[in-house]
């Protein structure tokens, strides 16, 4: 292709090309070696002689401090371009070099065969002389028999490299000077009258081969050429030479051309000239060509003063055209210059405005009669010399100005033209390094631009497919390393549409010709109906060279921020499954929920992804149009327009298919971003539920208190495994079907079509079937996949595996995010969020791709530091096989118990195996209303201790719902029945109950080995409806000391019996029952006494029975024994009933108030536990118990029910008939009826009933004591030592001498008690009178 | 933009030549249109072309040769000499595509003279096919581009355009709901954008 190097008019032109059958990398490699010599010194170039033939030769006199400058195309230049020939005869070869193998087998056919390479390559109309050389090279060294004598084969042996490089350079330079023999030759020609006409005829000096020489000289064409391998087809050179040797008197001066003198008759003026020739033309262009001439051979001296020359002639005479060319060839000579020599000043300036002086008059050049054949070429004129401006300036900015690098640059810009030294690293493409370049070099880079730009314009469409497309090369390449990439995509998309262009022209043409030729074939015109069927024929299309234009696209859809390789096109082998994926976090943010920044012109982007399909679709590459529908449709779709929406996937899913049907291995991966949000086991039904219990339990006789207060077993009141233990895996059951609920997403405007969605497991084998799906537009759509675990074990469901229509599959997997993750996650998003508005990067920095990874990094940075934790996935236990059991059927109406309060009845529950395994474990639990919130009080602790046992009480021994087991082994059988019966206890306050069973196949678990230490139970549930009506009400208990009662009742007891046996061990218990219910209700309260018959434990001895009718109330009054507990039973603490965490009482309380509390809770008990209520209904069946649970024992009643450990007992005696004998005074009413002023004796009896030993003293009071005489003292009367049973009796004489009521009291005390009460006290009411 | 489509197919009925045409587009730092506008001043163009662009040939009929002729900026050249008959003619929509890219482009250049000036008005800062692109960035970090797309030189009247334009951009995004990516589609901005297009345009 052609390079615009901006000193192509001064270099000399030889076409390389292979002879005979060589590999192409030997021809290669040849050609390299031939290449590096870029240039020759004059020096080298055979000295001419004085022959005029030799005037473009370097003379002896010149110091050979030029350069000749070599370039080697391996392309002729298109024949088209043949017109241009005189204008710019640098654009031509003129040398020919044959590059052969001594090798080769044909090799004594080279010479013939190097003819035909010639012929091929320059065309019979190709007017500039060629000379032509082969050269053989040698391959190996014994190359001694080959026939080395060839006609114009020149034989390289093999040597070392340098001497290789010597010869060749010999043999080049050789080349060279017949180079410019021959072409002196032909310029001589032109300077005839005839030839300057024809230099002047038309806008490009056409000069007809054919004609010139024939008309000139036709003999002479028999002579022999003057070189042996110079164009046998130019036989002009010699005759024209021959023809005008005669002006030539003289051989050219140093310093002036030789051709000066001869054409121009001395006078150097351009009016005289064109007279004295005698023709009509000016000699402008010959001079020009003269100029070129000198250019090509590296006499630049020569060449200026003929430009010179030509510039004067076109003042006078206006040739545009070729005055232009003539400033093109001036402004190449200083750069030639600096090159030889090396300076670094900076000349490029003038060079530069000659250029823009040329430019401005090529395009303003008005073709002339025959516009379309010279447009194409003015406009390519134009342009290259715009382009050579550009190269100027690029050159010099790239090599950081102006100085030997630029200077090779320009002359010698080598295979890749557009990257200088400087930009070789795609690092340097920075804005940064451009800058500097363009501060070094003192050139902007929108300066050059706007060279560049000039080239732009409608008037590419006047070129030939082959220029525009090299120019549109050399503009975008020179953009792209300006750093203009926008101007290189927009530069590319025409090379593109260019080359598609040629690509469907192409295929037309071929499509017409194919047609055309096997039309004979066909006989007969019905022949071509379908109607006779035709046979698809479809062609293998090539398609080398589509990976380049696809590459391109790509490239520039990237520019516009459009990614098409978003989504991966694969190769698809014969493994089918792909190895699984594993995930790293960053995959899991969902990019679809945050906030993006538009980036691009959306617009723009549409239509060019737009033309990449189309592209695509014209080469064809069925992948690349899915892969670019696709990938547009995942990142454009938030600006795309719903039609578009709909094409690009009717698109993609077309090429899809073609794709397939071609047999094409290549397809594309799944391409929607995530499309699944969720996964989610649908929870299992409750009876199906499995439940881990613990082995422990089957061994475990009683069960009744651990469940009931199973809220409180928990010895500690916080436990911190708890929370952990309570997120164990979800158990599933083994061969049961699963439901996942998958929710899929579909951000389009169509239907998104799934071929296939399954889910991604591992762990055990779990049975699912793929299924389509069909995922409605903009939606989120669910979807239900079931499945079987078919082994026992842990399934982890890792996500599903998708794939669309003829796609590949993918899996995406969702992970369980953690509490921190989701911390990370959201700090991420609000970051980006935070981000978001704001700019950082803008332009071509914004694209994601281009954009440093820092701003990420640093988000993630600080929990990069730990070590990455293994994802999880939703993880399930897949237990064995369990039962099934179902509640055939009970015998409740509507599930629902009416109950009065304390009434008991039952309930019968049939139970039916409907699994086929056994049932041999069964465990019934129960909740019911009144058990929820008094274990909720007695978690929150705040009870006292008294209500905490009373509400343990409660729950444990009063439960709503009770059942016993009948025999520990339970079994069912599948398909077999069997009945429990549950009793119901009518608690108030109850509404409601539930009965829970689990049951399990236990033998499996306790079967294995080693023993397991679960097993999985499941439960099913039986709600009861409760109502159980309050209907009597106990209030108001109260204790009564039985003498206390005497004092206030007077006169008589109830039973008279309990005077009999031991009077002071009696009080009366009484309590008011109250009927609220609308039917009477007998009522009995019953003293069950262990204390009178120790061989009948429980025997009621006393009750009382009373009938309450609705509404009213009764007192019932019970006598009770006195208690008298053991000290160190009544001093114990209140105990615990569920072995609760000890908790350190909050109560401030005096030791005093402890004990008090502790002795009224036990003598409540054991008052409880004497006295039961029972009701019963008034002429109906139905009883139960009355609760006293509720009633508080207050400390009067305490004292009232308490024995004193010691009892005092007072008598009033009088002297009887003896001295010894004593009576007792009458006693009536319980009062001693003595008589005043007459001695009497108290008689003091004390006894300890006490199960301990006392010292104790005793006091005596009277009241009124000043009416009383006594002997002895009345406080501290020591007793000593008190044994257990033992009777003490102290007497004491005393006298009333007045009349009235007294009160004798005695009270004892022990020593060193710890309270201030006395142990017991007895008193004695004496009335005194008068008889 | 459809009022303006509109006012120009009545200006090409009313007379034959073409009117000057100004393309306003206001560039988020992505590179995304906020704003576009397409103004036609009723001034007639003086062909400045040059003659190589006269006389196109229509080579091929693929679809990409009329990307290509669009892009090269031949479909508008074409309409200059043959005032709307014959020759190739591609519809408005692809010379609107043709100009979008154009302004796209031309931000190699802002973009490279931005950083190296301070100045806000970059006139003249481009120039492809027929269109000389100038360009106004906004202070401060948000780098807000208004690019104009014209055919002959009027750097005063653009100037005094684009400072209109700032104010009434300034205006816009002093609304705290108004972000540097947010396309404005206020009507009253869009009114007066187009008054003063007509007064200095």
């Amino acid at each position: 292709m052609d390079h615009f190097a901006f000193a192509s008019l001064a270099q000399i032109k030889i076409l390389l090309v292979p002879v005979g059958s060589i590999t192409k990398s030997f021809f290669e490699k040849r050609a390299a070696e031939i290449r590096s010599f870029d240039s020759i010194p004059l020096g080298d170039i055979t000295v001419g002689d004085k022959d005029q033939r030799a005037r473009l030769l370097p003379t002896t006199n010149t110091l050979a401090t030029g350069y000749l400058h070599l370039s080697f195309p391996s392309h002729p230049p298109p024949e088209s371009h043949l017109p241009l020939s005189l204008l710019r005869p640098s654009a031509f070869p003129l040398g020919v070099i044959g590059i052969t193998s001594c090798s080769a087998e044909t090799f004594e056919h080279t010479p013939t065969y190097f003819d035909g390479a010639v012929r091929d390559v320059i065309s019979s109309e190709h007017v500039l002389p060629v000379s032509r050389v082969c050269f053989a090279f040698e391959e190996a060294s014994d190359g001694a028999e080959l026939n080395t004598s060839l006609l114009g084969v020149e034989v390289i042996p093999k040597m070392d490299t340098k001497q290789t490089k010597l010869h060749l350079g010999t043999l080049l330079a050789s080349l060279c000077s017949r180079i410019l023999i021959d072409l002196s030759d032909f310029v001589q020609n032109l300077e005839s009258p005839i030839g300057n006409e024809y230099l002047n005829s038309g806008l490009f000096a056409t000069l007809p081969p054919s004609q010139l020489p024939s008309a000139l000289d036709p003999e002479q064409r028999s002579e022999s050429p003057p070189s042996s391998h110079s164009q046998p087809e130019l036989p002009t050179i010699s005759n024209l030479r021959k023809s005008s040797t005669l002006k030539r008197t003289s051989s050219p001066g140093p310093t002036l051309p030789s051709l000066r003198q001869p054409t121009l008759s001395a006078s150097a003026s351009g009016k005289k000239r064109a007279s004295g020739i005698g023709a009509a033309s000016s000699h402008g262009r010959l001079f020009k060509v003269f100029g070129d001439s000198f250019l090509l051979a590296g006499r630049t001296e020569d060449a200026v003063v003929w430009y010179a020359e030509a510039l004067a002639m076109f003042k006078g005479l206006p040739d545009p055209l070729w005055h232009a060319s003539v400033l093109e060839g001036l402004a190449t000579v200083p750069i030639l210059e600096a090159w030889a020599s090396g300076t670094g000043l900076d000349p490029w300036i003038d060079p530069a405005e000659k250029i823009t002086q040329a430019s401005s008059m090529y395009s303003k050049i008005i073709p002339g009669h025959d516009q379309d054949q010279q447009y194409p070429f003015l406009t390519y004129l134009y342009i290259t010399c715009v382009l050579r401006h550009a190269s100027l300036l690029y050159s010099v900015w790239s090599a950081k100005g102006w100085g030997p690098v630029a200077f090779t640059t320009l002359l010698n810009p080598g295979p890749t033209p557009h990257i200088p030294p400087t930009l070789i690293h795609p690092d340097q493409l920075s804005f940064v390094n451009l800058e500097r370049l363009s501060i070094n070099s003192g050139i902007k880079r929108s300066q050059i631009s706007e060279v560049l730009s000039q080239a732009h314009g409608p008037w590419l469409l006047h070129l030939g497919s082959r220029e525009r497309i090299a120019i549109l090369q050399f503009i975008a390449a020179t953009y792209g390393y300006l750093g203009y990439r926008r101007k290189e995509a927009y530069i590319l998309r025409e090379t593109i549409g260019c080359v598609m262009d040629l690509v469907v022209c192409g295929r037309e043409h071929y499509d017409d010709y194919r047609l055309s030729s096997a039309k004979p074939v066909v006989i007969g015109q019905d022949a071509l109906t379908p109607a006779t069927g035709t046979l698809g024929v479809r062609e293998s299309e090539p398609t080398e060279g589509n990976e380049g234009v696809v590459k391109l696209v790509k490239y520039v859809c990237k520019i516009h921020g459009v990614d098409l390789e978003a989504v991966n096109v694969v190769e698809t082998g014969p493994e089918a499954i792909r190895p699984r994926h594993s995930w790293t976090r960053d995959e899991k943010l969902p990019e679809d929920d945050l906030p993006k920044e538009p980036i691009g012109w959306p617009e723009l982007q549409i239509g060019i992804v737009r033309e990449a399909i189309a592209v695509a679709e014209a080469l064809p590459d069925y992948a690349a149009v899915a892969q670019f529908c696709l990938s547009a449709l995942k990142n454009l779709h938030p600006v795309m327009t719903s039609t578009d929406q709909n094409q690009l996937y009717a698109g993609a899913t077309r090429a899809l298919t073609t794709t397939k049907r071609r047999g094409d291995s290549r397809t594309v991966e799944y391409w929607t971003g995530t499309p699944i949000v969720t996964i989610e086991l649908t929870p299992l039904p409750f009876v199906r539920l499995p439940v881990e219990k613990s082995i422990s339990l089957l061994q475990e006789s009683d069960r009744s208190i651990g469940k009931t207060l199973a809220v409180t077993t928990d010895p500690f009141l916080y436990n911190p495994r708890r929370s952990l233990n309570s997120k164990g895996n979800l158990l599933v059951v083994q061969n049961e079907n699963l439901e996942f609920q998958v929710t899929l997403r579909n951000p389009f405007v169509f239907d998104l079509e799934l071929s296939s969605l399954s889910l991604s497991t591992s762990g055990v084998t779990f049975e699912s079937k793929p299924i389509p799906v069909l995922v409605p537009a903009n939606s989120f759509h669910p979807v239900l996949i079931t499945g079987r675990a078919l082994e026992a074990g842990n399934l982890v469901v890792r996500g599903c595996f998708v794939q669309a229509p003829n796609g590949l599959s993918r899996e995406f997997g969702l992970p369980l995010s953690t509490e921190e993750e989701e911390d990370k996650l959201m700090k991420r998003k609000t970051a980006i969020a935070c981000e978001y508005g704001r700019t950082k990067y803008s332009g071509l920095a914004a694209h994601p791709w281009e954009r440093p990874t820092e701003k990420r990094a640093s988000i993630i940075a600080p929990s990069s530091k730990k070590p990455a934790k293994p994802i999880r996935y939703m993880d399930f236990k897949v237990v064995p096989g369990l039962p099934l059991l179902r509640i055939r059927r009970t015998s409740l109406t509507h599930s629902a118990v009416m109950l009065y309060n304390g009434e008991r009845s039952t309930i019968r529950i049939t139970l039916e195996n409907v699994s086929s395994l056994l049932i041999d474990y069964l465990n019934l639990t129960f909740d019911d209303s009144t058990m929820g919130p008094a274990q909720q009080a007695l978690l929150e602790g705040e009870l006292s201790v008294f209500d905490t046992y009373e509400t343990e009480y409660d729950l444990i021994h009063r439960q709503v719902l009770t059942w016993d087991a009948e025999n520990d082994k339970v079994e069912i059988p599948p398909g077999k029945m069997m009945t429990v019966t549950v009793s119901c206890f009518g608690k108030a306050g109850c509404t409601n109950g539930s009965i829970h069973i689990s049951y399990a196949y236990s033998r499996q678990a306790l079967g294995t080995d080693p023993p397991a230490d679960n097993f999985y139970t499941r439960q099913l549930t039986y709600p009861v409806l409760v109502t159980v009506y309050h209907m009597l009400e106990c209030y108001d208990m109260d204790i009564l000391s039985h003498s206390g009662l005497n004092d206030r009742v007077g006169v008589g007891l109830p039973d008279a019996s309990l005077e009999e046996s031991e009077g002071y061990n009696w009080c009366l218990f009484s309590i008011e029952v109250r009927n609220t219910y609308g039917l009477p209700f007998e009522v009995t309260f019953e003293r069950m006494d262990k204390g009178c018959a120790k061989s009948l434990p429980d025997s009621v001895v006393a009750s009382t029975c009373r009938t309450v009718p609705p509404g009213s109330t009764s007192r019932i009054i019970l006598p009770l024994r006195k208690l008298l507990l053991k000290e160190e039973h009544a001093s114990r603490p209140i105990p615990s009933l569920s072995g609760r965490q000890f908790v350190v009482g909050k109560s401030k309380l005096s030791s005093e108030d402890v004990r008090l509390q502790r002795e009224l809770f036990w003598y409540r008990e054991e008052l409880l536990k004497t006295i039961r209520g029972r009701w019963k209904e008034a002429g109906g069946s139905r009883s139960g118990d009355l609760s006293l649970r509720h009633q508080r024992l207050t400390k009067p009643m305490l004292h009232a029910l308490r024995t004193d450990p010691i009892h005092v007992q007072m008598e009033l005696l009088q002297q009887g008939d003896d001295e010894e004998s004593r009576k007792i005074v009458n006693r009536r009413g319980g009062k001693f009826r003595a008589p005043p002023n007459e001695f009497l004796f108290l008689r003091i009896r004390i006894r300890n009933v006490s199960p301990a030993d006392f010292i104790s003293t005793a006091s005596v009071f009277f009241e009124p004591e000043k009416h009383v005489i006594y002997q002895g003292i009345l406080q501290g009367i020591p007793l000593g030592e008190v044994q257990n049973g033992e009777t003490r009796e102290l007497e004491m004489a005393i006298c009333f001498v007045s009349c009235g009521s007294f009160e004798l009291r005695a009270q004892v005390e022990i020593l060193n008690a710890p309270r201030g009460e006395p142990a017991g006290s007895g008193h004695a009411t004496v009335l005194v009178e008068d008889e | 933009m459809r009022k303006a489509d509109a006012e120009n197919k009545d200006i090409f009925l009313l007379d034959k030549t073409k009117a000057m045409s100004h393309h306003i587009f206001i560039l988020s730092p992505t590179d995304t249109p906020l704003y576009s506008l397409t103004h036609y001043s009723s001034k007639p163009v003086q062909s400045t072309g040059s003659s190589l662009s006269s006389n196109l040939p229509s080579w091929s009929t693929s679809a990409f040769a009329g990307t290509l002729t669009a892009l090269s900026g031949a479909s508008s050249a074409t309409q200059h000499h043959t005032s709307g008959g014959g020759g190739v003619r591609v519809g408005g929509g692809q010379d609107r595509h043709v100009i979008q890219m154009i302004a796209n482009a031309s931000l190699d250049a802002i973009e490279e003279v931005m950083r190296r000036d301070s100045a806000m008005y970059l006139k003249s800062v481009d120039k492809f096919n027929e269109w000389i692109v100038s360009a106004f960035v906004t202070a401060g970090n948000k780098d807000m581009k208004f690019i104009i797309l014209h055919e002959t030189k009027n750097d005063d009247g653009i100037k005094v355009f684009f400072n209109d334009l700032w104010e009434l951009y300034v205006k816009t995004a002093m609304n705290p709901f108004h972000t540097a990516h947010t396309p404005i589609r206020s009507a009253v901005f869009d009114s007066r954008v187009r008054a003063s297009a007509k007064k200095n345009l």
